[in-house]
């Protein structure tokens, strides 16, 4: 094989990204309220003081960001109406006129302002802080202008202020600010499509309709959020009528639940699955035909129709497809145990060898059950894996003592190199476990612009990295 | 009586304090959650930013005695995931809990009382027979499958129990049974073997010579003695219907302590699982104590020995 990218993205085995998935019922029309069931209750109503999905599904229906992004996954406006950049290190956004918050604050550059000063506030403890930390201040131009300033260029910088970037969505600044900002982590005041109506924790959060939301009176008229732990416990809420809307539901129930009165609902998600060698220690795994060959073992796609019901989309590389600097031409290894067994007698392993295989348990969807499958297919060539679950915390401590032996199954969520490969292949990153200055220059280039043209370049010219 | 009280009290204490250290300490073993605040692509630097705003860069030890300062203090933290009092959130969940228990009990007690006496008095009957297979099945069903199968034959079968949630007498029936089913087997199964033996002693003996009634014999000689031992089992069945009513909770999405706590601990919410732990804890001491208490009301004896 040629010199490939493939090779200097190690982690490029099992690149499959993941959806959301999720089974409704038929909803009713008219007068209409939805329940929706999710894993977990909200942790808070302040988007900047928490880190988890589920509650941020709740307050993405209350709260605006300066852009979101559409069903195809593109930036789109939303509070702020066009956006340029008067220069490499300054973004200047338009904002939307004529906004209200729901208690009547007028939505203004102030607000937007209010919004990150607090949040970037090293005092307020915002667990997402670094998804928003390169900016180094908002500027008021006018009542309807403000500029991000930042101190190196930030191409990321849209996608840090959708509304995934958590604290990156507006809140009304005088409410946020009142009684030290307990009144909008218990009682949420936003621009969204929906009002805060009631919160009774672990039972439900219910919303209705905001009439005057900017981008028109939503459809249905009240939203119901509850949470539900047990998967079965919620497909029994959804099957008996109880809730309309259930999430994570698992590949082995796609089946049942996708006809009569209920139906699966698949949106791509920027989850990434993927295998990490470690090749900074003495193992096999330094050797690249060894890795190469663990690439060819692996009949991913026997493991995603077997354990995924097929779901997911097999990428090449580690980024969902629908990221700028994916390239649809690339393609991922074929199976093939032959080449693989070809390859490991050209590194000097004819018989394979032992290799720990590290992971943790329940973390992502199927996660125990693909690591299994993938040790399946690395023993058929001689690979011994030997596996170990780690807890979620001794996993945080090895990695931050850069101690992720052989291979591992870190799961990771992005849609930009410079979110997924900066962080995973820069030489030094304490998540890295490659090194080659080569790519260090091209991913340090990457990260350099704020050209989209100009990245996708770079991140083209990565493939020919040695 | 004072006596006992003030050695009890102290007692109480030396308690909490052990499981303060237990529960502080092993909820560390499993590592640092810093990480798990943050997202994937957070550096090395950003991690130590933030473990040192939430203090726990400092030692262990140092990082205990702060702990237990403040919460003698009655101030346990702030949930790191809630960014509210721990306590507060846990004492929040109380009252769902304690319905869901106290409703548990009480079916437990309706159904094993009157089980157990009878199978005591008619040894060898029916109700014997039924006794046993009833104290067999309970101890032996897992309450997480139990409560799948009432799940799917009340709920999606029989449309008639809502199979999640809290707000109507219809939520509480799945969780009461699945909970009570332990204790219901344990409680009947003990209150059987005392009675019987009660029933072979020498003063019921002695009070059938008499000619005493059946009736008296059974449920004010033979029932008094057998109740210490029962009452001993019921309040232990009482702190584990409290506290551990994790599984049943969880399963049924009711919005008690004990998902709080099963979500607390797989979030690594430090305070809030401390919180937990420190007040099931004391509740748990303080119904021995009262169960203690009440031994000296039912054995005379007892009262003049104290």
């Amino acid at each position: 094989m040629t010199s490939t990218f493939k090779r200097c993205l190690l982690a490029a085995t099992l690149g499959v990204s993941i959806p959301a998935l999720m089974a409704t019922a038929g909803i009713a029309q008219e007068g209409s309220t939805i329940i929706v069931a999710q894993g977990v209750d909200a942790y808070s109503m302040d988007p900047a003081k928490h880190s988890n999905f589920p509650t941020a599904n709740i307050l993405f229906q209350l709260y605006d960001g300066l852009v979101t992004q559409d069903e195809n996954g593109e930036i789109v406006p939303a509070l702020a109406t066009e956006w340029s950049n008067p220069d490499e290190l300054t973004w200047r956004f338009k904002l939307r006129q004529g906004v209200k918050f729901h208690n009547g604050e007028d939505f203004n550059a102030e607000a937007v302002k209010a919004s990150f000063d607090r949040a970037l506030n090293p005092d307020f403890k915002a667990p997402y802080f670094s998804r928003i930390s390169h900016i180094k201040a908002v500027e008021v131009v006018d009542e309807y202008t403000v500029d991000f300033k930042t101190e190196k260029p930030f191409p990321t910088m849209l996608l840090s202020l959708y509304e995934a970037s958590f604290p990156a969505l507006i809140v009304p600044p005088k409410y946020a600010a009142e009684n030290d900002g307990a009144s909008i982590a218990a009682k949420p005041i936003g621009t969204g499509p929906y009002k805060f109506v009631e919160w009774l924790k672990d039972e439900h959060v219910v919303l209705e309709a905001n009439p005057d939301y900017w981008g028109g009176k939503p459809a249905i008229e009240k939203v119901v959020f509850r949470p539900i732990a047990e998967t079965r416990t919620r497909i029994a809420e959804l099957t008996s009528g109880g809730v309309d809307i259930v999430v994570d539901v698992p590949p082995e129930d796609m089946a049942s639940l996708d006809g009569g009165d209920t139906k699966i609902v698949t949106v791509s998600s920027d989850s990434l699955y993927f295998l990490s060698f470690d090749t900074t220690r003495d193992t096999p795994l330094k050797d690249k035909r060894v890795r190469q060959a663990i690439n060819h073992a692996i009949d991913v796609d026997a493991i995603q129709q077997a354990l995924l019901n097929g779901m997911g989309t097999r990428t090449a590389l580690t980024l969902p497809t629908n990221g700028f600097a994916y390239d649809s031409s690339w393609q991922p290894y074929e199976y093939s145990p032959e080449k693989a067994k070809a390859l490991l007698a050209e590194a000097g392993y004819p018989d394979g060898f032992e290799i720990p295989f590290i992971s943790r348990k329940g973390r992502y969807m199927k996660d125990a059950e693909i690591v299994e499958a993938t040790a399946g297919f690395l023993s058929k060539v001689g690979i011994k894996a030997n596996i170990q679950y780690l807890e979620a915390g001794v996993w945080g401590q090895i990695s931050e003592q850069k101690g992720r032996e052989g291979i591992a199954f870190p799961g990771w969520s992005g849609r930009d190199p410079q979110l997924v490969w900066a962080p995973l292949l820069t030489t030094g990153q304490y998540q890295s476990y490659y090194s080659n200055p080569e790519l260090d220059e091209l991913l340090q280039a990457g990260a350099s612009t704020i050209d989209t043209e100009a990245r996708k370049e770079i991140y083209k010219r990565l493939r020919t990295c040695q | 009586m004072a006596n006992f009280l003030i050695s009890r009290l102290l007692y109480t204490v030396l308690v909490l304090f052990g499981v303060s250290v237990a529960v502080f300490f092993l909820i560390r073993i499993g590592g640092d959650p810093s990480a798990l605040f943050l997202p994937p692509e957070a550096s090395l630097e950003e991690i130590e930013r933030f473990r040192a705003l939430m203090g726990f860069d400092r030692t262990l030890v140092v990082q205990y005695f702060d702990f237990l300062g403040r919460a003698v203090q009655g101030d346990f933290g702030m949930s790191l995931r809630y960014n509210q009092p721990a306590m507060q959130l846990v004492l929040d969940r109380m009252p769902a809990t304690l319905q869901l228990g106290g409703a548990a009990l009480l079916l437990s007690l309706i159904i094993s009382l009157p089980l157990a006496i009878i199978a005591a008095a008619k040894r060898d009957s029916i109700f014997d027979r039924a006794s046993l297979l009833i104290s067999i099945i309970g101890q032996s069903f897992p309450a997480f499958w139990l409560a799948i199968m009432l799940i799917l034959l009340f709920s999606e079968n029989l449309r008639l129990l809502p199979p999640s949630g809290r707000g109507t007498w219809a939520h509480l029936v799945m969780p009461a049974i699945v909970l009570a089913t332990y204790s219901t087997a344990i409680i009947t199964r003990l209150l059987r073997s005392s009675m019987i033996e009660a029933l072979s002693s020498d003063y019921v003996r002695t009070a059938r010579g008499k000619g005493v009634r059946e009736s008296t014999i059974i449920l004010s000689h033979a029932l008094r003695n057998a109740a210490i031992p029962t009452l001993t089992v019921i309040g232990l069945q009482v702190g584990a219907l409290l506290g551990g009513a994790v599984i049943t909770e969880e399963v049924f999405a009711y919005p008690g302590v004990g998902r709080l706590a099963i979500q607390a601990i797989a979030n690594r919410d430090f305070t809030v699982v401390q919180a937990f732990v420190l007040l099931m804890a004391a509740l748990i001491v303080m119904i021995n104590l009262l169960v203690d208490l009440s031994y000296g009301f039912l054995d005379p004896r007892l009262r003049k020995r104290k």
